[in-house]
């Protein structure tokens, strides 16, 4: 493939990339680093199991290594921050492009409609690989200060957040495609995102929507308790499978779009 | 011989609203062929079809031989496109334009982007976003003829150049058509596609109006003509005569516009007595805004 638009679109970003991963990373810094401070403090506890706590993010013991990491980083910011980054260049990958007027260049190359789609996501991909990477050091040092988590842990739930954020990502990209509007497209996604996150938070508190948990994508990456339980074979399957469809359906509408 | 482009029954609609209509065109290879028409009219939606940039809603494009739509990327290895309202990635440099679109293209060599940049005088060094409006279309116009293409599709090309490079450019037209290329341009302007273009094509709202060699063009233009005669005369023989129009009679001055021979009009007014004639040439200008205004239902015969 000699058209190296992954590259390319690495290269314009590569600004908002490095800023996403340097403040993550230094906030999981600052959160590890205090965890110490935090670890014997039974008022912390007493939050938990409130719905007020879930609608944070915050599930099980706070005080506990497991409990800590998910309510200040796995549950809530670090998804978020990954949402921005790959929501945002979901949006701005096809429909931003056409809108601004540069993916007429690009489509006017000897480069397929489907292979572009594809290089997209792959600079989707190493975008979040990166946030992600530089999270899943940040709580490897964390056990430097007293929080118990696994290596293998820690990377999995990483992994699963990224595979969540590549979800989200390749559905605003699909709606992008469709509808050639990169407002339409963030705002769209968005929505999903964070009805998304509160199905997913609230099902552990409020019984009348604990059926509707499994349409969460949060659910299957970090809401079901993953930082303790591991992260299933259920939970990354259907996490791939999503983000398949969703790059399937982004390519499919691609092929057919009309460009500026 | 294969037609460089050729469009059978091209057309496009967006809802109700038809961009394109039944658009038949054929270029020959080595011409430049210029498409001419207001803004509007359906010029760049014709463009992006050739590129496959947007799909016809019917009729079917062939570009260099090719089904634009079927052979995508075998058609832009061959093409170089420059689009109207040229935009292109603020944060990077020309050069660094240039580097991404030629490895893109597998170009190893790159003397003819540095014999074009140094031609055209092109600022390669400063962020895109730095640069004027003409700076940005030079760097344009090489990364559309720097992979020596077969056939460049030009929407709108030296807006924002200066009369100078403007001439550079026709200059480059010339060497290109020169060596066997193909050019497909768009303008809305009348004297750069006169300077430039071998043929011409009118659209006006998505239909192709007139289509003819700027010569052929000029020949079907009207000659104004002004007649005094040393007495009133009867208009009716005059306007019964083939391509006459009376536009002003006051007594024995009288002024036609003429298209077509004038041998016929010349012999009915010599048998009137006449007293002076003053004759001013084809107004192209005249004809483009006529067909710019008049409803499309006038066509101009193909002169071939």
């Amino acid at each position: 493939m000699r058209a190296n638009i992954t590259r390319l679109d690495l290269r314009l970003r590569r600004r908002s990339t490095a800023g996403y991963a340097i403040g993550m990373a230094l906030y999981s810094l600052i959160i590890v680093a205090l965890y110490p401070s935090f670890k014997n403090s039974a008022s912390l506890d007493s939050l938990s199991g409130s719905t007020a706590a879930a609608l944070f993010g915050v599930t099980g013991k706070l005080t506990s290594p497991g409990g800590w990491l998910n309510g200040n980083i796995y549950g809530n910011f670090f998804p978020l921050i990954m949402l921005l980054l790959t929501i945002g260049y979901g949006a701005a990958a096809l429909a931003g492009q056409d809108e601004d007027g540069t993916l007429a260049l690009i489509a006017a190359l000897p480069v397929r409609r489907r292979a572009m789609v594809f290089q997209k996501a792959w600079a989707m991909a190493a975008q979040a690989l990166f946030l992600a990477a530089a999270v899943t050091v940040c709580v490897v040092i964390g056990r430097g200060f007293q929080l118990a988590v696994g290596v293998g842990d820690a990377v999995a739930i990483s992994v699963a957040l990224m595979l969540m954020g590549l979800d989200f990502g390749l559905i605003t990209m699909a709606i992008g495609a469709v509808t050639g509007r990169r407002g339409t497209a963030l705002g769209v996604a968005s929505g999903l995102a964070a009805a998304s996150y509160l199905l997913s938070s609230l099902a552990s508190t409020i019984s009348a929507i604990r059926p509707g948990r499994y349409l969460s994508l949060f659910y299957w990456s970090v809401g079901n308790d993953q930082i303790i339980q591991g992260v299933s074979l259920g939970d990354f399957t259907v996490l791939i499978v999503v983000g398949l469809c969703a790059l399937a359906a982004s390519v499919a509408a691609f092929r057919k779009a009309d460009l500026n | 011989m294969t037609s460089a482009v050729e469009t059978f029954g091209l057309t496009k609609r967006y809802g109700s609203v038809t961009a394109v209509s039944d658009l038949n065109l054929r270029i020959e290879p080595g011409q430049v062929f210029g498409l001419l028409g207001p803004n509007g009219a359906g010029k760049s939606t014709t463009i992006r079809m050739l590129l496959a940039l947007q799909r016809p809603t019917e009729g079917r494009v062939s570009v260099l031989g090719l089904d634009a739509h079927a052979d995508t990327v075998a058609v832009h290895r061959r093409i170089g496109y420059l689009p109207g309202d040229l935009e292109l990635f603020p944060r990077l440099t020309g050069r660094e334009h240039i580097s991404w679109f030629a490895r893109s293209r597998g170009l190893d060599d790159h003397s003819l982007a540095g014999h074009l940049v140094d031609r055209f005088q092109v600022v390669t060094d400063r962020p895109v976003r730095e640069l004027s409006k003409g700076n940005r279309q030079k760097i344009g116009l090489v990364l559309a003829f720097m992979h020596r293409p077969e056939l460049l599709v030009l929407d709108e090309p030296t807006s924002g150049l200066d009369p100078l490079m403007q001439r550079e450019f026709e200059n480059l037209l010339q060497e290109t058509a020169g060596e066997g290329r193909t050019v497909f341009l768009s303008s809305h302007e009348l004297d750069e596609v006169q300077r430039s273009a071998h043929r011409v094509g009118i659209i006006r709202e998505g239909r192709l109006v007139a289509e003819d060699t700027v010569a052929g063009l000029r020949r079907a233009a009207p000659r104004k003509m002004e007649i005094l005669f040393r007495r009133p005369v009867d208009q009716a023989e005059l306007c019964s005569l083939r391509g006459v129009t009376v536009t002003a009679a006051d007594g024995p001055r009288v002024t036609l516009d003429v298209t077509g021979e004038i041998g016929p009009v010349l012999r009915v007014i010599a048998s009137h007595d006449p007293v002076d004639l003053t004759s001013r040439p084809a107004d192209l200008d005249e004809l483009f805004l006529g067909f710019y205004r008049q409803p499309p239902a006038k066509k101009v015969p193909n002169a071939g």
